[in-house]
């Protein structure tokens, strides 16, 4: 009887080929960035950051927060290698706090990537109008521009067609290169022929107060969103236990120094004491203003394509999110599943139609779409994601104390505790001072309406999530799971993590 | 010349499936459609015996080759490795060449043709041979989702892993019109451990690869 061929070998041949496909720190790296869309942040948030709240310590704010995320990603990525589906929060706060607790953290993660995309409209939509008429003499309002970007956000979500890799990585190296010369540009025409430091120092984070820490940690955090999103290529990477830790760290590192140089060279180019009126006044332009008209001209326009790449990115985390829910029957079922191609249409569909309505409210209700969308709806997403790494960072101690590991005590407690520490500080400050973060008056609607949309979102996610235990035990044992909902598999096979010898 | 019985092969009625009748043209992402027809090779080996799936492993119980090529093929990747795989690393591995090694097996069979493109930077295509070349793959998805049949467990497998691969939509072609449906959730699960495990893993890995957008 013939014998079946072999293919011998001392190491494992399918080990090897699979580890090929694998990714490595740049691909990472890249993915993060990606999310990130470093102008939108420079010459959208931090300009509006300084007109609304009128606080200087931007740049300190940069710094400080890295660190505190710093400390947050020690435990953070290290738990990683524990669950499955990771990269996403409510994961790691289901397995760490509670379930319950993990579908109020899902729901709130919804609502804040939600927040976040759909704010995104509030500022391209300027940005086009103004780059249109300047270059094709075409006048039309902010939201039809909204709209044409929204439709062609939509056409591709279903199409399932994202920007290229290529395509990305020139515009966010131009953006980067960009941001830089304006930064140098701008700190090497300091006001007054003197070079200020005062935005740098910590002194600058409690300037008005302490509760100022907590607003400007909210702006900062904006900065950084899209860190979070390592994990979700775990699986995909070579060498996952240093891949992700080092992607994480190293965009978290390029991130602060990037927007904090950014932010500084805004106040020191105009003077400390002018920075935030010449933000009322010019907005975007407080970057372009920095460099000279051709810098400024490209600027413009790589701030239009990042608002468009960044509204997509995050188009696709919500209906990930919906999709991978949906998957686990926390959402309703139809979210996760796909129609022809693996696509997810329903929900695509549902982000759309969020972005839809929120552009029209705007656009009927007549509120400026720059502050009163981008600026408030985003940093209320950040306000989110903030609340969603404090509870993580107590699920990361939970985790570790419960189930056992390998970890020493500076990733198991000692850095998620620190971190943890300081995220509940700035929350609570945040919350307490939301008027400053919106220049609302404190105590009007805006002010306690839009964090207490967690709260509801919460509470009804810990309903839900009661609901599920009692009625469907089978799909509450599912939550946070994700992708690995139908197989019930809690942690990753090892075939997850590199396994050469 | 290909019969309206089909091969009787669960990869290759899952390939006739996923592509068109006429143009040949996939339903699937490619990584999707390689992970299922991985899936769809694993169940063939299960199913004749060879191979079981334990829950941290891809076991060889009987060494014996099958008949066919590339089953023997397969069977001979995971008596080659030194170590034992769990099955979400086989379907990776396997789902790299799947696609090709199955298209290549139905047109030994006489199922499918190739037709170059008339614009020269598009590679060549897989067509199939005539419109009804899936017949038989359909025919046995129908048995599982019309109630008043019996479901066969070829037609089990092939409809749950079909579905596991995001084919649920192109299924439902082969729904009756009248009378009751039956689920595919409820037909699986009268498969083996075995099988239900393999399913569950292939749509695992589908649907790990559609979060980490590497679909």
């Amino acid at each position: 009887m013939s014998t079946v061929k072999t293919t011998p070998g001392t190491t494992s041949s399918v080990s090897q080929a699979l580890a090929k496909d694998r990714l490595g720190v740049p691909h990472v790296l890249f993915f993060i960035l990606a999310g990130v869309a470093p102008l939108t942040v420079a010459a959208g948030v931090i300009p509006a950051a300084y007109s609304t709240t009128g606080l200087t310590g931007i740049p300190a704010a940069f710094i400080a927060v890295a660190i505190i995320l710093g400390l947050f990603v020690v435990g953070y990525v290290a738990m990683t290698r524990y669950i499955t589906n990771s990269g996403a929060f409510y994961a790691f706060i289901s397995r760490g706090i509670g379930r319950v607790v993990g579908v109020a953290a899902a729901l709130i993660a919804l609502l804040s990537y939600s927040f976040l995309q759909v704010g995104l409209y509030g500022a391209f939509g300027p940005a086009a109008a103004s780059e249109a008429s300047a270059h094709l003499g075409v006048n039309a309002p902010w939201w039809v521009w909204a709209l044409v970007a929204w439709g062609i956000i939509t056409i591709l979500g279903l199409l399932r067609v994202d920007i290229t890799g290529w395509i990305l990585g020139i515009l966010l190296t131009a953006e980067i290169l960009v941001i830089i010369a304006e930064t140098v540009s701008g700190l090497l025409h300091p006001a007054g022929g003197h070079l200020s430091f005062a935005t740098l120092s910590p002194a600058d984070l409690t300037s008005a107060g302490v509760g100022t820490f907590g607003v400007l940690s909210v702006v900062a955090v904006l900065g950084f969103v899209g860190f979070e999103q390592a994990p979700v290529l775990a699986e995909e990477a070579r060498r996952a236990h240093r891949t992700i830790p080092l992607s994480t760290y190293f965009a978290l590192g390029m991130i602060a120094i990037v927007y904090a140089a950014a932010s500084w060279a805004m106040a020191a180019n105009v003077g400390t004491d002018h920075v935030v009126k010449a933000a009322t006044q010019e907005g975007p332009g407080l970057l372009f203003g920095l460099g000279g008209n051709t810098l400024s001209q490209t600027a413009q326009f790589l701030f239009m394509t990042s608002l468009f790449a960044a509204a997509l990115a995050f188009h696709n985390v919500v209906w990930r999110y919906m999709y991978a829910l949906g998957r686990e029957n926390v959402l309703p079922a139809a979210l996760g599943r796909t129609g022809g191609n693996n696509i997810p249409k329903l929900a695509s569909l549902a982000q759309s139609a969020t972005g839809l309505f929120v552009i029209l409210l705007y656009a009927v209700g007549g509120w400026s779409p720059f502050i009163y969308l981008f600026f408030w709806l985003g940093t209320t997403g950040g306000f989110g994601i903030l609340v969603l790494i404090a509870l993580t960072a107590a699920a990361i101690i939970a985790f570790f104390a419960r189930n056992q590991n390998e970890e020493n005590a500076w990733r198991r407690w000692i850095a998620p505790a620190l971190s943890f520490v300081f995220l509940v500080a700035i929350v609570v400050l945040a919350t307490t001072h939301y008027g400053i973060l919106l220049n609302a008056p404190p105590g009007s609607a805006a002010s306690w309406m839009l964090p207490s949309s967690y709260v509801l979102v919460a509470v009804v996610g810990v309903a839900w999530g009661l609901i599920l235990k009692a009625r469907r035990p089978q799909v509450y044992a599912a939550i946070g799971l994700g992708a690995h909902a139908a197989t019930g598999q809690l942690t990753p096979s090892p075939a997850a993590e590199d396994t050469q010898a | 010349m290909p019969e309206l019985s089909g091969t009787g092969r669960l990869a290759d009625d899952l390939y006739l499936i996923a592509h068109h009748d006429v143009s040949g043209k996939p339903f699937l992402q490619p990584r999707a459609l390689g992970l299922g027809l991985a899936g769809a090779l694993l169940a063939e080996l299960v199913i004749a015996g060879r191979i079981r799936i334990g829950p941290d492993a891809v076991t060889v119980t009987n060494a014996t080759p099958p008949d066919e090529e590339l089953a023997r093929t397969v069977l001979g990747q995971i008596l080659g490795e030194a170590q034992r795989h769990p099955v979400q690393t086989w379907l990776q591995f396997l789902g790299r060449t799947a696609t090709a090694e199955v298209a290549e097996r139905l047109y030994r069979s006489g199922y499918l043709e190739h037709v170059s493109q008339r614009l020269p930077w598009r590679g060549d295509r897989w067509v199939p041979v005539n419109s009804d070349s899936a017949f038989a793959a359909f025919v046995r998805v129908r048995s599982v989702l019309d109630a008043s049949r019996s479901a066969s467990a070829s037609g089990a497998i092939l409809a749950g892993l079909a579905q596991a691969c995001g084919l649920g939509s192109r299924l439902s072609v082969a729904a009756p019109s009248e009378g009751r449906r039956r689920s595919i959730e409820e037909a699986v699960r009268e498969l083996g451990p075995d099988l239900l495990a393999l399913i569950a893993q292939t749509r695992a890995a589908v649907d790990s690869a559609l979060l980490s957008q590497r679909v």
